[in-house]
């Protein structure tokens, strides 16, 4: 009998080991995707709310009125059409057109799923409508509309689709983000091509091969593993084999002997191949994934599509050499980009993607303020030292030349990114980069789709990241007050 | 002489439901309301008293299944109030099924030759819903009978526990293996996987409960997972199952929708949950049995549905009190498996709608509406409150004999 009371005492413990299990998942898995359940256009409790409360306003950093709702109760966005388009897939939509935007995204405070017990009797008893919360993002929508401007007046651009980000890399703010083409959420069906999927935000859903922007990473990994390569002299003939397949470079040129710093300048693919091969694929991953590459993407102000490298073993000595050029199965969304850039900029740290700066209750009370939060450590400050040479030598006299303004300190990776869409060959344009300055900590990320033959990121994207610098010198009180 | 922990318990209990009521028939406004806020708390105290009287039972285990066929109740008035009058109704047939088990324990100190009778009456019931069952939700697991349907499954878990203790206390593992193996057969044939996983998983612990034996254990939990395998490989709806699982919102608008809407539920809650009478609770789909759980935490909070699950606990933790106090292998068997039946089965569906297991049509113990799964969990505590009266008996006899 007592080896049976011993039994029933493990039985019980069993038990209740099972029972804080279920307690420790629910609220693990209610922390972290709870306002991703709960803002899912799929959720009937949003559409109930929504007939009885009034939604908040949303305003951008400098106090301009992105939307609010009148007496009607209908969703009122900015009086230009010019200024809607721009941060329309940002901010979302009424009609929920636009997955994930701060308007769908942020329903729990727009429509008061905040408020406290006293808010929701006071408004018992004084018989007002409820409101929601007002929230103050932190992106400037003059930006926005500028760099929508820019896409369209650079005739390599003009008409493409792409997707652009402005991020602080200090903390982690988003300045600005758009996506190409967009639409008037006011009149939706206007000027819609259906094609060109213009409900789709390219910036955060989109994910597209980096192309040689991911030598960014290649270059770190090598700097961490294989750091005496950095004062060697590669040779580039142009057509490095791996089994069986030749590597070409842009334009099949042939770039001779350089070092490192000089093929990350020039973007020689063959010397970058030959780099991942000697790197091996597990260590060129080990430092993607320190990158956030494969990694389930959990911000909390946004929803950010993965991003991708191959987790197959046994990879081929060509398919690992292609990783080393952003090729093969690597994708990456331009707001994770950014992100790397942004790293490079901040020695080695990449910070969490803010979107909201405050949200205040109807009352004026604060009901939650920002804070930066670092999302992960991608490398040693010593290597982003490193990074940040290379990076402004590709600006200075590389391939990232027309990045540069005469006054700022701009450090940069252009990137041409080969892909097939529709069965047919399609080539992207990249640019990532930075301001090399305290005073402006900001890193951009361009992404133009589709460019014409003969064009690279170096002349599609990095005339796009010089207007952006261009307006940051220009207005600095706009972007960092 | 008995101490009654429950007492304070109980009069805490009286008081939560006192107040629940009274809110939401100031909402309803209708005279059931009312009576319900005053005849809930008056039957928790009847009972608690009454039964206490006339038997040596647990009071705390008493209040503490009260507290949770109330929470049924209060959850069923709020969302569709019909059901909570039946369900009352069910409570009662439940109390006098229990007052029957209690009974039976005192009465059949071993249960002898009956265990025959019951072996066959069980496999009869358990082949009923094949010969006479209708198809809900992919199962064939319910009876009609005059307008009434009964689950014959909820009812054989109670034969199910009696027979098994009897065999493993004394010892005759074939027939505990020909038994739980019948059983098991009988409910893949209704595709009912839920019930079928918690009778496997009694059965087992009941069987490692007795014999310690380690590595047959493990075999058949190898065999288990087996089987499992095996049902997934070769039964289409098993695979959708656990593809809904792993990814609820690739399918939300069919086979994804019953789990999502309970995690939306669940976010909604938050923390303190909406408020009683609040949210949209009714917008899950089977919210009043399989999805009770996601009903509880949208309106009282995830911290109000983590202190359901230490309700639960302690349920768990007063049913093993009580069968380690027994001096009789049978009986302490018997209470340990009625104990087990009840703690899988919670486990079994909260994990379900929380998804940390792939769902499984079964009810949440003494909360779900419905008969068939009250009357049978009140039996089952009915079995325990039996050993734990005669472990009282036992108690009072060593007094007398120490004064003698």
């Amino acid at each position: 009998m007592k080896r049976q009371r011993i039994l029933f005492k493990c039985l019980a413990f069993l038990f209740f080991g099972l029972f804080l299990i279920l307690t420790l998942y629910g609220g693990y898995s209610v922390a972290t995707y709870g306002n991703r359940w709960f803002s899912s256009n799929k959720n009937p409790r949003v559409r109930a709310q929504k007939e009885s409360v009034i939604a908040g306003d949303i305003y951008d950093r400098n106090g301009v009125l992105l939307a609010t709702t009148d007496e009607n109760g209908n969703r009122v966005y900015q009086a230009s059409e010019q200024a809607r388009r721009a941060v329309v897939h940002l901010l979302g939509d009424s009609q929920r057109n636009v997955a994930n935007g701060v308007e769908s995204f942020q329903t729990a405070y727009l429509y008061g799923f905040h408020s406290s017990f006293g808010e929701l009797l006071g408004d018992f008893f004084s018989g007002t409508a409820r409101r929601g919360d007002n929230l103050y993002l932190t992106i400037d929508s003059r930006l926005c509309q500028r760099m929508i401007e820019s896409y369209q007046n650079h005739s390599s651009t003009s008409g493409k689709s792409g997707a652009a980000v402005v991020m602080n890399y200090l903390t982690g703010e988003i300045l600005a983000e758009i996506s190409l083409p967009t639409f008037d959420p006011l009149q939706v069906t206007a000027g819609v091509d259906a094609d060109g999927e213009p409900f789709w935000n390219r910036a955060t859903q989109s994910v597209y091969p980096p192309g040689s922007t991911f030598k960014i990473v290649t270059a770190a990994s090598a700097l961490k593993y294989l750091p005496e390569l950095a004062e060697e002299e590669f040779e580039c003939t142009g057509d490095l084999q791996l089994n069986g397949h030749t590597i070409h470079d842009y334009g099949n040129t042939v770039h001779g002997r350089l070092d490192l710093k000089e093929a990350f300048s020039v973007s020689c693919n063959n010397i970058f191949a030959a780099l991942a091969v000697e790197l091996t694929d597990a260590r060129l991953r080990q430092t993607a994934e320190n990158f956030g590459f494969n990694d389930n993407f959990l911000f909390k102000d946004m929803v950010v599509e993965n991003s991708r490298y191959p987790v197959r073993s046994g990879r081929s000595d060509y398919e690992v050499g292609a990783s080393g050029f952003g090729q093969s199965s690597i994708a990456a969304s331009p707001m994770h980009m950014c992100m790397v850039a942004a790293a490079v900029g901040a020695d080695g740290v990449m910070q969490e993607p803010i979107l909201l700066r405050e949200v205040q209750a109807p009352s004026g009370a604060t009901r939650m303020t920002w804070e930066s939060r670092v999302y992960r450590k991608a490398m040693e400050a010593d290597i982003a030292a490193v990074m940040q040479n290379y990076m402004r030598y590709v600006v200075t006299s590389g391939t990232g030349s027309r990045a540069g303004t005469r006054s700022m300190i701009i450090c940069g990776k252009t990137g041409t990114a080969e892909s097939t869409l529709k069965g047919k060959p399609v080539n992207y344009g990249w640019f990532v980069g930075y301001v090399d300055d305290p005073a402006l900590p900001f890193a951009v990320s361009i992404l133009v789709e589709n460019i014409d033959d003969g064009q690279g990121g170096g002349s599609t994207a990095a005339p796009i990241a010089r207007d952006i610098f261009q307006y940051l010198m220009d207005y600095p009180e706009r972007v960092t007050q | 002489m008995s101490k009654k922990p429950g007492g304070r318990l109980t009069v805490m209990v009286m008081l939560f439901y006192f107040t629940a009521f009274l809110l939401l028939a100031l909402r309803n406004a209708v005279w059931q309301g009312y009576a319900l806020a005053l005849c809930v708390p008056a039957a928790i105290w009847g009972g608690t008293h009454v039964l206490g009287k006339c038997f040596h039972i647990d009071t705390l285990l008493f209040s503490l299944t009260n507290f949770l066929c109330a929470l049924g109740i209060l959850i069923l008035y709020d969302t569709n109030p019909v059901l909570a009058y039946h369900q009352v109704v069910y409570y009662g047939v439940g109390l006098v099924g229990m007052v029957i088990c209690i009974y039976f324990m005192r009465a059949f100190r071993t249960i002898r030759h009956l265990g025959f009778v019951m072996i066959a009456v069980s496999f009869a019931f358990l082949a009923l819903p094949l010969l006479i069952g209708r198809e809900t939700y992919g199962a064939k697991n319910w009876i009609y009978f005059h307008g009434v349907s009964i689950q014959p499954s909820e009812f054989v878990k109670i034969l199910l526990i009696l027979i098994l203790a009897w065999f493993m206390s004394r010892r005759q593992f074939i027939p505990w293996f020909l038994c739980a193996v019948g059983c098991l057969l009988f409910l893949m044939l209704q595709k009912d996987l839920g019930t079928a996983l918690l009778y496997y998983g009694v059965s087992l612990l009941l069987f490692f409960a007795s014999t310690a034996n380690l590595p047959l254990t493990l075999l058949g939990l190898l065999g288990g997972g087996g089987a499992a395998v095996m049902g997934y490989r070769m039964f289409a709806h098993v695979k959708k199952r656990v593809a809904i699982w792993r990814n609820p919102w690739s399918d939300y608008e069919n086979a994804g929708y019953q789990i999502v809407q309970s995690l939306m539920a669940l976010a909604s809650g938050s923390l303190l949950g909406v408020g009683l009478g609040l949210g949209s609770p009714t917008t899950i789909p089977v919210y009043e049995t399989d999805f009770i759980f996601s009903v509880i935490c949208e309106q009282f909070g995830l911290i109000f549905g983590v202190c359901v699950l230490l309700i639960y606990v302690a349920v768990i933790w007063r049913g093993t009190t009580i069968a380690m106090a027994s001096r009789h292998s049978f009986q302490g068997l018997a209470a340990m498996g009625a104990t087990m039946m009840i703690g899988l089965q919670t486990f079994i569906i909260i994990g379900g709608v929380i998804k940390l297991i792939p769902l499984t049509g079964i009810t949440m113990p003494f909360v779900s509406s419905g008969g068939s799964s009250l009357v049978s969990n009140m039996c089952l505590t009915g079995l325990i409150q039996g050993v734990a009266s005669l472990n009282e008996d036992d108690l009072e006899e060593d007094l007398r004999l120490t004064e003698m």
